[in-house]
């Protein structure tokens, strides 16, 4: 539950706040019981190294990707914010840490800054009541029933008023990412800035009544953004696809030294001389660690492997604590099945047991775009993924990875990936240029370099007519 | 050979993806689109995704394959449209009336799998792109053979695949620089015969840069 929120307006942020974790973003408190008990069974217990948050890490500059992606692509950026210059953006979400907008939000607004195109960061403010609606917005956009009452949508209005009150937009462009500020739109006549509706969520199949609620505001302003093809709506206005991405320089995703992946498998008693199939992900149904179980269990019977299954959200979530509880039952008194329950800042804990993987798995029943799976990915493992959501964006079956659509489908998968390591060594090469090519944060600086010149064109050529 | 008398001036082209309003949820729907699209779309799922993938050495040629194969389990009809090379036309409404015909005749041929639904639709997408300078205009052989192993692939790609639209001829602006200013017909010639769909674009790059090369020893 939200209160009141920070009203500071935050401005090229370079502390770097550290929200990453298992995809999901769920701040969990690590119970007292986890920090001195011994392993529970297959969940094993953690080291001391991880029960407190480490120090932020200080935010890269442009030159640090040099490396990853090129002097000839750092160059391209350049030129581009080149005739940008001294033009300005605003972003505007409503949380300054937790969750993935936050997280790419505090890279993004840094690098675009330090290629002279200003970039400010405004965070919205609400009391509970505001919050609740809007998540309940967020659920039901995401297809879950929602009655929408009159009070909700005042509650929405009033909070949205509010903020356009308090907000001034001076930039030329106006970012608004998802719906709790989408009606901020209303202050568009008193500027001359093009505004663009960043929507991170899939509306495929949303509630229509919020829907429509919502609609008459997106459709005033001049581009959306959708993170996949399939999450867009029909809408008067330019839409663009821009992907979710990954900083191949965070604590998630930052190259490690073999001997570091090694300590930190030692300290979770991971055995490296044998495969390691991997999960990362929250102890939600929707994420189906009981089908990998299963599927673990199928492949075991014909390859040795061992099964990891890293992630959070069931110590402050009771239903991630039944599904924790579900996992273990299914896995029984299997000394291979390795199930760690961490906190949302072990990200680098994250980073080196995905590096030490053998096969990376996301076998979802639904899913966003995925972003554990640009992170196996990213790391050249070969990666078996449910064809669901945006995890065909990424994964070109047999060619990037393997998408499968069942059980039986990915014990198959795991049995062909550990016998076959030649065309498993490919598909994850192949899987790294196609991260490198579509889905890093450098990546996403140049969308936005390029979007903001093609309305600042159009802008150019309206006031010509 | 002689000293040309202009440098080769290298781009590279940047793009953008924008999420169209058709989409095809079965095989006539992919037909009725692909007749209606607009040349973007057409660009888009055949020459510019190639540059999205261009990592991939075989088995990726265009989007509309790509889907009839992956969400329409229609191999056959796959295999034809992947078959289309891009570099064989010079304007998109050729590319356009070949993919059509491909999938009319499949469609007389299986009249069963016009009812089956896809897997998952089809977004037809179109992007739009700004060209930009690269850092490098070499006037010798042995400057443009450096340059050319230093800029992204996405300037290959822009050189070497999207120029023929370009031009509206069947060549390619690498090809066209060296026959027209050093007078290298037949390096020129080597270098359009290279196969796009069995190399990446690293390859690509890697050996034109072996052939003017070997045109310099």
């Amino acid at each position: 539950m939200k209160t009141e929120q920070q009203r500071a307006t935050i401005t090229d942020p370079t502390d770097g706040s550290r929200s990453e974790g298992p995809e999901t973003g769920a701040v969990v408190a690590l119970p007292e019981a986890t920090k001195t008990a011994p392993s529970r069974g297959n969940i094993r217990a953690l080291p001391a190294s991880v029960l407190t948050p480490p120090a932020p890490a200080p935010s890269p500059r442009l030159d640090d990707y040099r490396d990853i992606i090129g002097q000839a692509q750092v160059d391209a950026l350049r030129f581009l914010a080149r005739d940008l210059k001294g033009k300005s953006i605003k972003m505007v979400n409503s949380t300054a840490v937790g969750g993935g907008v936050a997280e790419m939000l505090n890279r993004l607004v840094p690098l675009l800054s330090e290629l002279k195109v200003p970039t400010h960061w405004d965070v919205i403010t609400g009391g509970n009541d505001f919050f609740e609606v809007t998540k309940a917005f967020h659920n039901a956009l995401h297809g879950t029933g929602y009655e929408l009452t009159k009070a909700a949508q005042e509650i929405f209005l009033t909070y949205n008023e509010q903020n356009r009150e308090r907000l001034q937009f001076e930039e030329e462009l106006v970012v608004i990412h998802d719906p709790q500020p989408v009606g901020l739109i209303r202050s568009r006549d008193n500027t001359s800035a093009s505004w663009v509706w960043r929507c991170h969520i899939d509306l495929s199949n949303p509630d229509e009544r919020v829907w429509e609620f919502l609609r008459p505001f997106v459709e005033q302003y001049d581009a959306a953004i959708f993170s996949s093809q399939s999450f867009a709506r029909q809408l008067p206005i330019p839409q663009y696809l821009f992907y979710p991405c990954i900083d191949p320089l965070s604590e998630k995703n930052k190259d490690l030294p073999d001997s570091v992946v090694q300590k930190v498998c030692d300290e979770f008693g991971i055995d490296r001389s044998r495969p390691i199939v991997t999960q990362v992900s929250r102890f939600d149904r929707l994420k189906d660690p009981v089908g990998v179980v299963h599927a673990y269990k199928l492949a075991k019977k014909y390859v040795d492997c061992q099964l990891v299954l890293a992630g959070g959200g069931a110590s402050d979530d009771p239903e991630g604590a039944a599904v924790l509880q579900e996992v273990k039952e299914a896995a029984g008194n299997d000394p291979d099945i390795i199930i760690l329950d961490l906190p949302p800042w072990c990200a680098f804990e994250i980073n080196a047991i995905q590096r030490a993987s053998t096969i990376v798995l996301q076998k979802s029943l639904k899913e966003g775009f995925g972003l554990t799976v640009t992170e196996a990915l990213w790391k050249g493992k070969p990666t078996i993924a449910s064809a669901v959501g945006g995890i065909p964006n990424q994964i070109i079956h047999k060619l990037t990875g393997v998408l499968v659509h069942s059980v039986e489908g990915c014990a198959f998968q795991i049995r062909y990936l550990l016998t076959h390591p030649d065309f498993a060594l490919r598909i994850g090469a192949s899987g790294r240029e196609h991260v490198k090519e579509n889905f890093l944060m450098t990546t996403n600086v140049k969308r936005w370099l390029l979007l903001f010149r093609i309305l600042e064109e159009a802008k150019a050529r309206g006031a010509a007519r | 050979m002689r000293k040309p008398d202009k440098p080769f001036y290298f781009n590279t082209s940047e793009s953008l993806i924008r999420i169209g309003r058709q989409k095809a949820n079965n095989i006539p729907e992919l037909w009725q689109g692909l007749q209606t699209c607009p040349d973007d779309s057409i660009f888009q799922h055949t020459v510019r995704t190639l540059q999205e993938h261009h990592f991939i050495r075989q088995g990726f040629s265009n989007d509309f394959a790509h889907w009839c194969l992956s969400a329409c389990n229609e191999p056959v009809l796959a295999e034809q449209l992947a078959s289309v090379d891009v570099r064989e036309f010079t304007a998109i409404e050729g590319l356009r009336r070949r993919m059509v015909a491909i999938v009319d005749a499949f469609l007389q041929q299986h009249p069963q799998s016009a009812t089956k639904p896809a897997y998952e639709p089809f977004y037809f997408c179109a992007s739009s792109i700004v060209i930009l300078p690269a850092q490098f205009a070499p006037d010798t052989l042995p400057g443009f053979v450096s340059a050319l192993r230093q800029v992204s692939v996405h300037s290959i790609h822009h050189h070497f695949i999207e120029a023929r639209l370009r031009l509206h001829r069947m060549s390619n602006d690498f090809s066209n620089w060296l026959e027209q200013e050093v007078g290298l017909t037949r390096v020129a010639e080597s270098i359009e015969r290279i196969d796009i769909y069995t190399n990446t674009m690293e390859g690509v790059r890697q050996q034109i840069a072996n052939i003017v090369e070997q045109s310099l020893n």
